[in-house]
């Protein structure tokens, strides 16, 4: 049992503090889901459960935390390593050795537990997760799920009581997350180990969860079973940026408008048996998309082949051509040549074979530093744009680059800073922000250039709701103004919510290209959640190309 | 890419016990130190590439060597120009530099500077093979059995297995930099290291997040819960390696032997000494080759009674 009463924690230094009198209690075999805003407390509160607050990160602290009858104010996270497991983001920052049992006998080996036992206890982690395939990979050959597997496995080990997941899954692809997120579920379900996940997406997890802890600003705002949280306190949880799974949105709105009883649907299953009855009785025709044909072409793809040094073909044979004014999401598995094609067109990348024009110019014949007039790039993390000593130097940074002369580059400076709200930090380190801050920041010094062409690689992995919904919305407006974007990504909803067009990529070829709605309907499991849900409804005569929970409120009203 | 990494190739040279070819790499890194003679340093050279042969890593070992080529270009070149001993002249310079007088070229500095670089390649080469066929987590369990604190030698291991992540985070970062119009190789000297100031930045403070989060979870797996540590792989020794570690050393063994004996020296200075070899070191150096070329056939044999 996790007992922690009137906790109240600053970090060295900080004025705020990152936990304010926190009084939770969290019963043995409880799966519960912890979410809310970046830096409202979510991470802060995982590591004073296993101790690494405050014993690895100093700082002031009152009230008490005990875990399995030990306060963790006198046992470090050493001594707590074998009953409470921490899993972290980044797969690749938590592996210490270089093959997969040596990785998994690490934390044994640390607690000089016998050798036939560590020969055992692999085994057993092994199997239990189901990876023994990987026994004797090179852990640098594995995929990012693969990794996290290992990470999973080499803190099981240790036979911890309870397990606690920091956004193990943002760093992976849909698939590997799904994988790990059903790992949790089963070491709940079946070992009864006591699991608390901290994720931002509530869709993948929320049927699986006992329980469910909101917090914002360091303080609990919701706490109760998953259920009737959902139900009772809907507007404290959006209202604290979190996002609502589809299916409970949908829920949510037919409650208000009178059409259903709310009962909290969690899984699409219980969302059909919702509206069995409410399309039952109507049916209606959903106002036809109007479809837009293509505009002048911003980049044309011509016959275009990719091979890596010593590697096998990364595209093969791509045509396609994208209009001024799109937006476009580019899907597709892992190493499914997303990247290397969006590289193409900022001229990172040149064809093997074939050819790339970006409004006319073929990127053969031009500098990266040319196209990068036209063609904005925005990488996943913004991390890895910003050096600069101020926030006004990092945006210029590209603007000096280009060679645009000082009234002009100060102008636009200025103009970026008031639409991106970053006015009050121009003179601040850009690095030192908060991470919200830092991608918009980094946004920002990409679109200070007006590039015609913006392309964003999986801007919203990892982000949170508000965020995204925030640089979603700015996207459609920019898209809106006759300029072309870009957006690589595996996020379903979003796309389904926001892009126009959508190409999917398999294997290096283009598989599907089309309106997203005869792309993302109908399709097993590339389709959002509200069309699964509404697929089945087709014979009351609702139209199985809806994506989104405003196209369903829409056919009802 | 040719990745400078170590991979299982399942060679009898990676089966071999990794005491076994340190023993070895120490003889021939000791010896290449030890004779001064560039024919003796010539074979000690010659004794490793059986060894990048059998293990099946001469691509690796070729990129690593041509790396080491350039830098003995250079410093053949330098010590040519700096060194002004020797007695046949090259070439002098029509002009004179302060203090340092005129400078001049002279055969014995040339070939000084080659029988130098002889010496470096042969141990580059010899470092190599270690490098490429003992797995790094290996090497760290040897250094800790020779009595190495093992928290330095954990440190120098995470250190080696974030290289490669290191070259990502350079390619990702400057792909970032260029796209934002960076051009890294324009502008005079200053604006080109301030250019690059827009990749070590990112990179540097990517990199210690990094290990801050290591650091979180290593003590959340009990890394320094106490004095005692189990280490679940070892490093064991049968008798044949034993015998083989034995082997190992004796080339060094033979060679100290030789040096006593008044051979494999040289003098490059004042003029090149003329080299004449007599019987005895005819056959004290065949019988160093044959010592020095038991390795292979050995760790064969040895692959051999393993699968047996």
């Amino acid at each position: 049992m996790i007992k922690i009463q009137n906790f109240t924690f600053y970090y060295g230094g900080a004025e705020k503090p990152a936990l304010k009198n926190i009084n939770l209690e969290i019963a043995d075999g409880e799966f519960v889901l912890v979410t809310g805003p970046s830096a409202g407390g979510k991470s802060s509160l995982c590591r004073c459960i296993n101790g690494l607050i405050p014993h690895f990160y100093g700082g002031k602290v009152t009230g008490s935390v005990e875990v399995q009858g030990l306060n963790t104010l006198q046992h470090s996270p050493k001594e707590l390593a074998t009953r409470v497991g921490m899993i972290f983001q980044d797969p690749e920052n938590q592996l210490v050795t270089q093959d997969v049992e040596r990785e998994i006998a690490f934390g044994l080996e640390n607690l000089a537990f016998p050798r036939d036992l560590i020969a055992r206890r692999i085994e057993e982690s092994l199997d239990t997760l189901g990876i023994s395939a990987l026994r004797h990979r090179p852990l640098h050959e594995l995929s990012g799920g693969e990794k996290q597997k290992i990470a999973i496995a080499s803190v099981l080990a240790l036979h911890p009581e309870i397990l606690i997941l920091d956004e193990p899954t943002s760093e992976l692809d849909p698939k590997s997350a799904e994988e790990v997120l059903s790992i949790a579920q089963r070491l709940n379900d079946e070992l009864g180990i006591t699991v608390i996940l901290i994720e931002h997406r509530l869709d993948r997890v929320i049927q699986h969860t006992d329980r469910l802890i909101v917090l914002d600003g360091g303080e609990i705002v919701v706490d109760g079973s998953t259920r009737q949280v959902l139900q009772e306190n809907y507007q404290e949880i959006s209202g604290a940026g979190v996002g609502m799974p589809p299916i409970i949105k949908l829920a949510h709105q037919l409650e208000i408008m009178g059409i259903t009883d709310n009962k909290t649907p969690l899984t699409v299953k219980e969302g059909r048996v919702m509206l069995q009855e409410v399309f039952q009785k109507i049916a209606g025709e959903l106002p036809q998309q109007e479809k837009k044909g293509i505009n002048r072409p911003a980049i044309e793809v011509g016959k275009l082949w990719h091979v890596y040094p010593d590697g096998p073909a990364a595209l093969k044979n791509v045509s396609l051509a994208i209009g001024e004014g799109e937006f476009v999401a580019i899907m597709g598995r892992n190493a499914s040549g997303k990247t290397t094609l969006v590289k193409h067109f900022n001229g990172l990348l040149k064809p093997t074979k074939g050819s790339v024009v970006i409004h006319g110019t073929d990127t053969g014949r031009a500098t990266i530093a040319e196209l990068a007039r036209q063609v904005g790039f925005v990488f996943q993390n913004p991390n890895d744009h910003l050096f600069a000593d101020t926030v006004e130097e990092e945006i210029g940074f590209a603007l000096k680059n280009l060679g645009l002369e000082n009234g002009e580059v100060r102008s636009r400076i200025d103009e970026v800073l008031g639409r991106f709200r970053l006015d009050k930090y121009r003179r601040q380190y850009p690095r030192a922000l908060s991470g919200g801050e830092k991608q918009r920041v980094a946004l920002a010094s990409v679109l200070a250039v007006q590039p015609r062409i913006l392309i964003l690689d999986e801007p919203t992995r990892g982000m949170e709701y508000r965020l995204k919904s925030e640089l979603m919305a700015f996207l459609r407006d920019y898209a809106g103004q006759g300029n072309t974007v870009i957006l690589v990504t595996h996020d379903v909803e979003t796309v389904a919510e926001y892009a126009d067009r959508v190409l999917l990529l398999g294997e290096g070829k283009v598989v599907v290209d089309g309106n997203k709605r005869d792309v993302l309907s109908r399709a097993l499991l590339f389709s959002p959640q509200i069309n699964r849900l509404v697929q089945a409804f087709a014979r009351y005569g609702v139209p199985n190309d809806i994506l989104t929970v405003d196209e369903v409120l829409h056919l009802l009203k | 890419m040719i990745s400078f990494r170590y991979k299982d190739k399942g060679t009898a040279i990676h089966k071999l016990n990794p005491f076994c070819k340190l023993g070895w790499v120490t003889s021939i890194f000791v010896l290449a130190l030890i004779f001064d003679n560039p024919v003796y340093v010539a074979l000690l050279f010659l004794a490793t590439l059986p060894l990048v042969i059998t293990a099946r890593v001469w691509r690796e070992w070729a990129s690593v060597m041509k790396f080491a080529f350039y830098l003995c270009l250079s410093i053949i070149i330098i010590n040519a120009f700096v060194s002004s001993h020797g007695s046949h002249l090259l070439w002098q310079a029509p002009f004179r530099i302060p203090v340092l007088g005129a400078p001049v070229l002279t055969v014995e500095a040339v070939l000084f500077g080659v029988g130098m670089s002889l010496r470096l390649l042969t141990i580059i080469s010899a470092f190599a093979i270690l490098t490429f066929t003992i797995h790094p987590d290996d090497l760290m369990l040897a250094m800790i059995k020779l009595k190495l604190p093992y928290k330095s030698v954990l440190v120098t291991s995470l250190t080696t297995r974030f290289i490669p992540t290191l070259i990502d985070d350079v390619e990702r970062i400057s792909d970032v930099q260029r796209s934002r119009g960076l051009e890294l190789d324009r502008g005079k000297l200053f604006q080109r290291i301030k250019s690059r100031m827009a990749i070590i930045i990112p990179l540097l403070s990517n990199s210690l997040d990094r290990t801050v989060q290591i650091a979180e979870a290593m003590e959340s797996r009990a890394f320094g819960h106490g004095e005692k540590r189990t280490f679940y792989r070892e490093v064991k020794l049968s008798k044949v390696d034993v015998g083989i570690l034995i082997v190992s050393f004796l080339p060094l063994a033979l060679g100290i032997l030789m040096l006593w004996l008044g051979q494999g020296g040289y003098q490059y200075y004042p003029t090149l000494e003329k080299i004449s070899l007599g019987g005895l070191e005819y056959f004290m150096l065949a019988l160093l080759a044959f010592s020095l070329g038991m390795m292979t056939p050995l760790a064969s044999a040895k692959k051999r009674i393993d699968l047996d």
